[in-house]
């Protein structure tokens, strides 16, 4: 390891100017981590090196295993024990945290910097009211008692606003809605008025409505407080709403950091480029498809002898195999770790050909395939001999009907709780409804699936979101997909062995990948086995349930590509459903949006991103986090919610207690009526048609239609 | 947290009043016939019909159970055939005893069981994890009654510290009571003491990996707050429940151990019973020890739900 | 405790590993156990039963390498015969306990609902008796046998194994593949046995090897008192008992029945932690 120092500090910019060093709250030097592992030594960051200025907010973005989290880890000193620093410095206020003793590090922890993690739940301890939490950096670093804490406790909470803040210190955190929990962890970080905010991921677990009132806070605060921020993230929307520079971690190195402005609107390096070209944004074009990386990271270990990049970049010569590439800094202060970055910085990311590709046709308005009416399921009611343990249950679908047609993709789009996953395996006759009915092809599938016909079971099929769950661990990949071809009443082991191999290649994966179990193939390729699975019984309809939304962009950008070619191809139609709006704008034709176990609103995917708006729609579409830069014009005032207050269910709509454009008590007591605009484009609201269609579009960049 | 009670309590009615049921018809089942018992070994047939008549021995077996619950729930066990006196008050003196022994062997299992687990996950893979692991090795590797045989020998023959056996009423004097008492725990707790401490030492070390831990640490905590405060408290969850099912291992044990220590307390008289094949005193020393047992599962369950506020600020009742 | 994961179990396949230390140990205590266990009488030096007035109570020495018993008979030689016992004990009664256990918990779980209402609150009935006192309950009812009290130490542990499979059930149940299997028209019976059932076994198997433990040594104890083996046959707990009354003159007689029982239980116990520990490389130790 030691070798790696001086070879990466000769390659590195310049040592850095004492100016430079003095006027950064934190800078990282060449900091080298390795984690011990059963197979050996992994790399998880190798020359790191990037500084934050007073008030500065830097994001640190990577996919999952580029050591983005590592490196946060290791600034708080919470690697654990299997990581270990191997290098490089770390100055927080000019002074080398890795000089100081652990208990001089512990005591800058909470105090000077603070951080927030990923997921409020498990950060927050169960067996303690969150006001508890709260005190403690304070009982610890200023010396408070408990009982004068408790004060400070309640401004806190209300800084980060909190309505009840008395109530809720006394709460558990199981008591919180996960937006709530969010605003608890912020609360605790900023309770010593800490220099450095360390935000590792701090809005990935909750709803997109949710996660845009976080942002804001964050923001407000970052201002307000003039605290610096380093903000790790996998979302370069977010990133660029927040931060005013960016680091690009891959492989456990920085590949660029600059401004955000200029990384994320003229990437330099190869893979910020694929990284950004293959963000899903808004579109309405049912051909387009996503630009990809090809291939998926691999494990490092040892320091790198080539560049790290360079065996999935579309632009790698023999040089870059050849040669470790150095970090190079222009004028600008932005650096890039590529030697081609000149040659290529006009260069833009290979697009995907759609040429060759049939047209889409538009789907066919015959009898539709699945028939969904005044669909209905009640959870949890339970009955006991014990009145007390009696239960009515909660409504997670309330009187929903839908149509799809044959070689349409129907998008379901909604938050946790919207009981968009109900609909879904309702209609696979997987959850049997409380009411209503389903018919496939004009035959009532929860009655034939029940009665064991699986003819209707082989045209119908699932993709999940969770790739690995999805596989049984103890099964090969072939023997998964042998079953369904089995029950489809192929008897011969040498024609389903073919069969296997051929649908194998049809989403891309080598024949051979049969005999492998599921822990072997990364996260993409088990949802293409997945997706082969469920295309081997010929199906011709398939629900997917999130099924991009647990990967890393540049393979979500493959997966979702493979299921619109699956649909031209094969003439599939989808229950496509998603919690990302932009997703489903690229393969859906028609949306339904669904708050609360209610439609609020459906129609053409190219009506429903454009006014009139459902409230709810509106708030959702104004959330989500986008790669605009500054020339596209001011960006839009968003729309925030409230966090949800009241639980829905009752009378009236559902979407009544986090609505901003609430209109009185006709919201809480009557059902909102079903408005019909121009091409079946429907909302659910008291508001009138007109006034909803007064609003400005949300998405200015897309064209008004035809 | 009512309703939660509410809810054990009717379970435990319930478990009790089938397990009731199960003692009777196991009992009813023993060989012997307490008429003829009770008879004596010359008496004729017809003395016999008549004590069966008289003790209404002779009606369904429905009905002699609800006789014998209805004067259960009345504080009435029942007369031994053997000893030829009211269970109740032999039951009682038993009982207290043996409990006397339950109880201190659970407070040593609790208190250096999850002492040395907690040690053991804090100094994980060094020489306190390792000495605790190798030791409790030994304690479960061999059976109670080897011990107290191993123990009586060293301390009661050979050095000639302790007695060896029997009890001492604490009226007699604190020294001779506890004096007595001090083998018999050492020997019911080696056991539990090594469970409980494997026990803790897992779940603590489960707890110290979790989020809320870490984000403790990023608290700038120091680590004995991290470990007492935030970890502990989670840690014992699983180990509240064990300790209860040990307090039967140990109710269990009593009936081993006080053989083998000549105590006079419920193991011996079951066994006494079991010999003698005196049916009241059978059913009774069971129905007393398994009620223990399930009052002390009880205490557990009410215990783990104060000690967690999901269940004590209503999420899920069951 | 016992509920280890089975998605995470199935990672231990890829990288080729070395045996982790408690299993070979475990391995190397229990392997010669076995070979006793089949071969005990014949490697014996005297018939375990074999009388001789007089030589009784002999210290260990040359002839009698632990010594003799109050009747004379070769301690050592009783040992060796009672392995046998002792693990046929462990496991058979272990056996009954799966054999029972595991449908029942596999049907609770899966089933779910009234079934499993029902046979969970049997199991807690069973489970309000302390364990040994409901072995004395079964045992009590006929004149007492060694294969009595294996059933009875059988039934004992049932409620356990139930609970712990259908805790994994229960867990497994949510798991995607399963709903997978389901959404293919799989029958419950494939489901069961072909999706569940392998991704069972392993917690199961490291559970078992515990159950064996206990069994062994709850059919030591009711030996001991007298509700297990009879006299004159050589089970473990047995000689210990009957050792009792000249423990001071002779301890050799506990001594050598009680190594043995030592070396089983440590050994099992280690076979159990490194089963885990290859079941489960995530485990960190006695879950």
């Amino acid at each position: 390891m030691t070798a790696l120092v001086p070879l990466s500090a000769a390659a590195s910019p310049d040592p850095t100017p004492a100016t430079a060093a003095m006027s950064a709250l934190l800078e990282v030097r060449n900091l080298t981590i390795n984690y011990a592992s059963p197979r050996g030594t992994l790399r998880a960051a190798s020359d790191v090196s990037f500084a934050i200025r007073p008030g500065e907010v830097m994001g640190l973005v990577g996919e999952s295993g580029s050591g983005k989290s590592t490196v946060a880890m290791a600034i708080l000193d919470l690697l654990g024990e299997a990581g270990r620093i191997d290098g490089g410095e770390i100055l927080f206020e000019g002074t080398d945290l890795r000089r100081l003793s652990a208990g001089q590090r512990r005591s800058l922890r909470g105090d000077r910097i603070a951080a927030v993690f990923q997921d409020p739940f498990t950060s927050l301890n169960p067996a303690l009211t969150v006001g508890r939490q709260i005190a403690e950096p304070l009982v610890q670093h200023k010396g408070f008692t408990p009982r004068q804490a408790a004060p400070r406790v309640e401004e806190l909470l209300a800084e980060v606003g909190i309505r009840e803040p008395r109530r809720i210190a006394q709460s558990y955190p199981h008591q919180l809605s996960g937006g709530m929990q969010q605003r608890v962890l912020i609360a605790t970080a900023l309770g010593c008025d800490p220099k450095l905010l360390i935000l590792d991921e701090p809005t990935t677990a909750l709803d997109v409505t949710v996660e845009a009132r976080i942002i804001e806070l964050l923001a407000g605060l970052c201002e307000s407080h003039h605290l610096s921020a380093l903000f790790v993230s996998h979302n370069l929307g977010i990133v660029n709403r927040i931060c005013n520079s960016v680091c690009v971690l891959y492989g456990s190195e920085v590949v660029e950091t600059g401004r955000t402005r200029d990384v994320l609107a003229r990437p330099v390096h190869p893979y910020t480029k694929g990284l950004v070209a293959a963000l899903p944004r808004i579109t309405t074009d049912r051909r387009h498809r996503l630009s990809s990386i090809p291939g998926t990271v691999s494990k490092l270990s040892g320091p790198p002898d080539s560049c790290v990049f360079a065996p999935r970049c579309p632009f790698a010569e023999e040089t870059c195999r050849r040669l470790p590439q150095a970090l190079r800094g222009d004028a600008a202060g932005n650096s890039v770790r590529c030697w081609k970055a000149e040659a290529l910085s006009g260069t833009p990311w290979p697009e995907e050909s759609t040429a060759s590709r049939p047209p889409a046709t538009p789907p066919a308005r015959t009898a539709p395939l699945v028939q969904v009416d005044a669909l209905r399921k009640v959870f949890g009611e339970r009955r006991s001999i014990l009145p007390w343990l009696r239960r009515d249950g909660t409504v997670a679908v309330d009187d929903v009907s839908f149509t799809i047609q044959r070689g349409e993709v129907l998008g379901v789009v909604g938050e946790s709780g919207s009981g968009k996953s109900t609909i879904g395996r309702s209609l696979l006759a997987l959850i049997e409804p409380t009411a209503g009915t389903v018919l496939f092809d004009g035959a009532d599938f929860v009655k034939q699936a029940k009665e064991g016909d699986r003819d209707l079971r082989r045209r119908a099929q699932l993709v999940f979101q969770n790739s690995a769950a999805s596989l049984n661990p103890r099964k090969t990949v072939g023997a998964a997909m042998e079953r369904p071809l089995v029950l489809a009443g192929r008897q011969g082991e040498a024609e389903r062995r073919e069969m296997i191999a051929a649908l194998l290649t049809r989403v891309g994966l080598p024949a051979a990948y049969a005999d492998r179990y599921p822990h072997e193939l990364s996260g993409g390729e088990r949802q293409r086995v997945n997706i082969a699975r469920a295309l081997a019984t010929d199906p011709e309809f398939v629900v997917c349930d999130e099924a991009v939304s647990a990967l890393d962009v540049s393979v979500q950008a493959n997966i979702l590509n493979l299921l619109a070619d699956l649909r031209d191809e094969l003439g599939l139609s989808y229950l496509f459903i998603t919690h990302d709006i932009a997703v489903v704008s690229h393969i859906a034709d028609r949306v339904l949006v669904v708050y609360g176990g209610t439609i609020c609103e459906e129609g053409p995917i190219g009506r429903v991103l454009r006014p009139p708006y459902h409230p709810y729609t509106e708030a959702l579409l104004s959330a989500v986090p986008r790669l605009s830069g500054a020339e596209d014009g001011p960006e839009p005032e968003r729309i925030l919610l409230e966090d949800s207050t009241a639980p829905p269910g009752g009378g009236g709509c559902a979407f009544r207690g986090r609505c901003p454009r609430k209109l009185g008590t006709i919201c809480d007591e009557r059902a909102p009526p079903v408005q019909t605009a121009t091409d079946g484009h429907r909302i659910a609201c008291h508001i009138p048609l007109a006034e909803l269609a007064e609003r400005a579009s949300v998405f200015p960049e897309l064209a008004a239609l035809h | 947290m009512l309703l939660y009670t509410l809810t054990r309590l009717a379970y435990l009615a319930m478990v009790l009043v089938v397990m009731s049921i199960l003692v009777f018809l196991v009992t009813q089942a023993m060989p012997g016939d307490v008429a003829s018992m009770i008879a004596g070994q010359f008496a004729s047939k017809e003395v016999i019909d008549a004590i069966t008549v008289k003790l209404g021995l002779d009606q369904p077996l429905i009905v002699q159970y609800g006789r014998w619950a209805a004067g259960i729930l009345q504080g009435d066990l029942g007369r031994s055939l053997v000893l030829e006196q009211p269970v109740a008050p032999i039951l009682m003196e038993a009982l207290s005893r043996s409990l006397v022994l339950a109880v201190v062997a659970l407070a040593v299992v609790t208190v250096i069981g999850i002492g040395a687990g907690v040690l053991a996950a804090v100094r994980r893979g060094r020489m306190a994890d390792q000495m605790v692991s190798g030791v409790s090795y030994l304690g479960i590797a061999v059976p109670d009654f080897f011990w107290a045989i191993v123990l009586v020998l060293i301390f009661g023959s050979y050095l000639k510290w302790l007695p060896t056996g029997g009890y001492a009423p604490l009226a007699d004097g604190f020294v001779p009571w506890a004096s007595h008492l001090v083998l018999p725990v050492v020997t019911l707790v080696l056991m539990l003491i090594a469970r409980i401490a494997r026990l803790t030492r897992s779940s603590m070390i489960d707890v110290l990996q979790t989020n809320y831990v870490k984000y403790a640490r990023a608290k700038g905590l120091p680590e004995k707050v991290v470990i007492v405060r935030h970890a502990l408290r989670n840690a014992l969850l699983p180990t509240i429940t064990v300790l209860a099912i040990d307090f039967g291992l140990i109710l269990g044990g009593v009936v081993v151990i006080e053989t083998v220590f000549s105590f006079p307390g419920m193991g011996r008289l079951l066994l006494f019973a079991i010999q003698r094949h005196d049916l009241p005193l059978i059913q009774a020393t069971i129905l007393i020890i398994s009620t223990a047992y399930c009052l002390a599962n009880l205490a557990a369950d009410l215990l783990y739900a104060f000690v967690n506020p999901k269940i004590r600020h209503g999420m899920g009742n069951a | 405790m016992t509920a280890a994961s089975p998605t995470r179990a199935a990672s231990s396949r890829s990288a080729p590993k070395r045996w982790p230390t408690s299993l070979v140990l475990g391995i190397a205590l229990l392997a010669p156990l076995l070979v006793v266990a089949v071969a005990g009488p014949w490697l014996a030096p005297y018939p375990y039963d074999e009388m001789n007035i007089m030589s009784r109570l002999q210290p260990p020495g040359p002839d009698f390498w632990f010594g003799t018993d109050e009747y004379g008979r070769d301690v050592f030689s009783r040992t060796l015969v009672g392995t046998t016992n002792s693990l046929v004990m462990g496991v058979a009664a272990t056996a009954i306990s799966l054999l029972v256990g595991v449908p029942l918990g596999l049907v609770a779980g899966y089933g779910r609902g009234r079934t499993d209402e029902i046979i969970m609150r049997c199991m807690d009935v069973l489970m309000s008796f302390p364990p040994i006192l409901l072995g004395i309950l079964v045992l009590a009812v006929t004149p007492p046998a060694l294969w009595k009290a294996v059933v009875a130490i059988g039934i004992v542990y049932v409620p356990q194994v139930v609970r712990l499979t259908r805790a994994i059930t229960l867990e497994l149940m949510q798991e995607e593949f399963i709903t997978a299997a389901r959404l293919r028209g799989e029958s419950t019976a494939y489901i069961l046995f072909h999706e569940i059932l392998p991704n069972i076994w392993p917690p199961l198997a490291v559970e078992s090897s515990l159950r064996v433990v206990f069994a062994i040594l709850l059919g030591a104890a009711l030996s001991f008192i007298g509700m297990g083996a009879q006299p004159p046959s050589s089970d473990w707990g047995l000689m210990i008992s009957e050792a009792r009354p000249f423990v001071e003159q002779a301890p050799w007689i506990a001594l050598c029945p009680g190594l043995a029982m030592g070396i089983t239980v440590i050994g099992i116990n280690l076979l159990g932690d490194g089963l885990r520990a290859v079941l489960d490389p995530r485990n960190t130790g006695g879950h």
